[in-house]
């Protein structure tokens, strides 16, 4: 029956994720978003909580955990600072991508090509880029990717997944935002396939996860926002009483919080789909649309909040606002979601009566 | 984490399918062309009777029904509540039994009010009503500002005043009037009295004329030196040594909003599967610009949905929900009425005619803003919550 309690091992998991995103994220974000990159103190730190193969099967020395896990992390790790969070877990939503679409063989040359595990592999969407495919090579013109080097891509193109190893080109570019990540414009130039899998329905949930992965991170992002300017308009005082308690903000704060938390309903639903093996494609492209249409209000609400100061890098909401804007651009963003989401939805004569096994 | 229903509400849910179809969509039609609430009379209310409708959940004074079904979640009944609503809004306001002010007689009452205000609902001879008032003209989401007055004389109290919007007034058996004994004294001197039907002094009903929900009636009426006994006083004189009176309606507001919500997730699934429908059979669906609108509108429904299952889960494990139930109220109705904004624009003229469905919920559903708290309401209800907005 509907239950949205954590079991225990979730619990520890997120638990462990807000700690490290507590002591070692926020205090370091702009550090981290000036050096391109993130300590090899926060690394080993990471590397100690073994957060990167939650939801790898146990035997790839992951944790067997689901989509739901990742997505729970992703936003207590991202509410600290989601460029550290991508440049900390070295492979997003690749191995994911290559175990949907190519199964366990697929998850293991993914993994042995970034050496067991030391190296990064890069989840490339072929929405985000200009994709040349040929029978035993390809080219990739992504403009602008959340790293700086990568041992191996991973492309996401139609029903199939794509393992390149050799010749991956990494130009750094400024990057709009999550520069702890490190950002570049990738560029591959007539690289051999090292691997080549397909499968309709794998791609469909590998896209689902990937959009789910990107929507946890950016609750994460709006999380932060909505935190930091909801204690702050209750600090600042104008007109004789905290800004919070004039309505205008305080119906602006009870909206954004509305948004969030909303989102993050649509976003755990979605994964719950994944994890349960039912149909996600519609769910994880609706909750990320959900997640990017709050976005927009909430990231240039937090700035509002805090005015002029808001405007300043003294303070993390504007940082939260161009990072919120830019991730909201990944896996082609929002009208590639709404296209997915809106196409499907207008095959059904009654699409939200309950469901066939009582899924909502 | 678990996002699906169990069989038993699966079912429940089935049953409010079949009996929204079967009853509820074709009464709040025939209501709403008729311009006015189903009458006393009406053979609907018979059948809701039949089906073992209108009773009251209180077992009787020596508990002598059955041991009664388990208690159903509150999760289910927002599920029934949007599926019912789904098929006609108006008409879950309009059928019989001792409705809003049950749960505070359950919680508050003394035995014997029990006894004497419940006891014709346990197996009711014909369809019968009860009600709350609250409203009053000059006091609407401002619940401590209400001015009907109870005046102490003699064994009893003397309630002179004006009520509004009272679902089912002019039917009740009885009213559970909410008084001040001082106004000046705000929310810590309201007390809420049974005042019987045919009471001298009672009268004045006047059923509104309303834009939409048309299936029930919302009645004003005025108490013109209504004397009842003491014992009539909810709860009983010695209970009302604090301020409970006022938190006794705070309560019963507070239980009600995720159901109004739900209610109006039902018709914004409504309005939308009229849309895909409408727009399916005109060859709209392949134009970019109305399924994209017709997307984001479901997204947001089931955002809506799920939010208010949240606050309903958070019930059923006894959490505190304010926040919860606010959010769900204040999304929800929003979402049901771009939800019908929409599915308008889609059907275009022949919704304008003013004979399609589509309008019927256009005006229906602008209610769900506005009972219960309107949507300013509750964002002030969380902001207190978030910001300390004082009151």
């Amino acid at each position: 029956m509907f239950d949205l309690d954590r079991s225990d091992e979730l619990a520890l998991v997120v638990e462990t994720a807000r700690k490290l995103a507590e002591t070692e994220l926020t205090p370091h974000l702009r550090e981290a978003e000036r050096a391109r990159g993130v300590s090899p103190e926060l690394r080993a730190a990471w590397d100690e909580v073994g957060l990167a193969s939650l939801e790898l099967p146990e035997a790839c020395d992951g944790a067997g955990l689901g989509c739901l896990a990742r997505v729970l992390v992703n936003e207590e790790l991202a509410a600290g600072d989601a460029g550290a969070t991508l440049a900390l877990d070295p492979y997003g939503p690749a191995m994911t991508t290559l175990l949907e679409v190519g199964g366990m063989a697929a998850l293991g040359q993914g993994l042995e090509a970034v050496r067991g595990g030391a190296g990064r592999a890069l989840f490339v969407a072929a929405q985000d880029a200009r994709i040349e495919l040929r029978p035993d090579s390809i080219d990739v013109d992504a403009p602008w990717v959340c790293a700086e080097e990568a041992r191996a891509v991973v492309v996401l193109h139609g029903t199939e997944a794509l393992l390149i190893d050799r010749a991956l080109t990494f130009e750094a570019v400024r990057g709009a935002g999550l520069r702890a990540a490190g950002a570049a414009h990738l560029l591959v130039r007539g690289a051999p396939i090292a691997g080549r899998w397909s499968s309709a329905r794998g791609a469909a949930r590998a896209l689902a996860r990937a959009r789910l992965y990107y929507a946890s991170l950016l609750l994460g992002v709006m999380r932060a926002a909505c935190e930091f300017s909801t204690g702050y308009a209750q600090q600042r005082v104008a007109f004789g009483k905290p800004i919070g308690h004039h309505q205008a903000l305080a119906f602006l704060i009870t909206d954004m919080r509305i948004s969030l938390d909303a989102a993050r309903l649509v976003v755990h639903e979605a994964a719950w789909r994944v994890d349960r093996g039912l149909p996600c494609s519609v769910e994880a492209a609706s909750a990320w649309a959900e997640c990017i249409e709050a976005s927009r209000q909430i990231g240039p609400a937090g700035v509002q909040i805090l005015g002029g100061h808001g405007f300043m890098a003294d303070y993390p909401v504007e940082k939260h606002m161009r990072e919120a804007r830019a991730l909201g651009l990944l896996c082609g963003g929002f009208d590639a979601s709404v296209e997915t989401a809106g196409r499907a939805l207008v095959e059904s004569p009654a699409p939200l009566a309950l469901g066939v096994e009582g899924a909502l | 984490m678990e996002f699906a229903v169990d069989a038993r509400t699966r079912e429940l849910v089935e049953q409010a399918r079949e009996l929204g179809e079967k009853e509820y969509r074709p009464a709040g039609l025939e209501a709403d062309r008729r311009g006015g609430p189903i009458p006393v009379g009406d053979p609907f209310f018979d059948r809701c009777l039949a089906r073992g409708e209108g009773r009251t959940r209180w077992p009787g004074p020596q508990a002598r029904r059955e041991a009664a079904s388990p208690k159903r979640s509150v999760v289910a009944t927002l599920l029934v509540a949007e599926e019912l609503a789904y098929w006609d809004r108006g008409v879950i306001n309009a059928t019989p039994g001792p409705g809003l002010p049950e749960t505070n007689v359950l919680a508050m009452g003394t035995d014997a009010q029990k006894e004497r205000f419940l006891g014709s609902f346990v197996e009711p001879d014909r369809p019968r009503w009860a009600c709350f008032a609250m409203t009053e003209p000059g006091a609407g989401s401002d619940a401590a500002a209400i001015r009907t007055h109870a005046r102490k004389d003699g064994d009893g109290y003397i309630l002179n005043g004006a009520k509004c919007f009272i679902g089912a007034a002019s039917r009740s058996d009885w009213i559970l009037v909410q008084a001040t004994l001082d106004p000046s004294q705000g929310r810590a001197a309201q007390r809420a009295f049974f005042v019987e039907r045919d009471t001298p002094g009672l009268g004045s009903f006047h059923v509104e004329r309303k834009m939409g929900l048309k299936a029930y009636e919302s009645t004003s009426f005025t108490l013109a030196d209504v004397r009842v006994p003491a014992t009539h006083m909810l709860g009983g004189e010695a209970r009302y040594e604090s301020s409970a009176g006022f938190k006794t309606a705070m309560k019963t507001f507070n239980a009600g909003r995720p159901i109004i919500a739900s209610n109006a997730v039902g018709m914004a699934r409504s309005a939308l599967d009229e849309a895909i429908r409408f727009a399916r059979d005109h060859d709209l669906l392949g134009r970019d610009r109305v399924r994209d609108r017709i997307e984001a509108i479901a997204r947001r429904v089931r955002k809506a949905r799920l939010v208010c299952l949240e606050a309903g889960w958070l019930a059923d494990r006894e959490r505190p929900n304010i926040v919860q139930a606010s959010m769900s109220k204040a999304l929800a109705a929003q979402i049901a009425q771009e939800a019908a904004t929409l599915a308008y624009e889609i059907v275009g003229t022949a919704a304008g005619r003013g004979d399609h469905l589509i309008e019927k919920l256009y005006r229906d559903v602008k209610a769900m803003d506005i009972v219960e708290g309107t949507g300013q309401i509750q964002r002030m209800i969380i902001a207190r919550s978030l910001v300390g907005l004082p009151r």
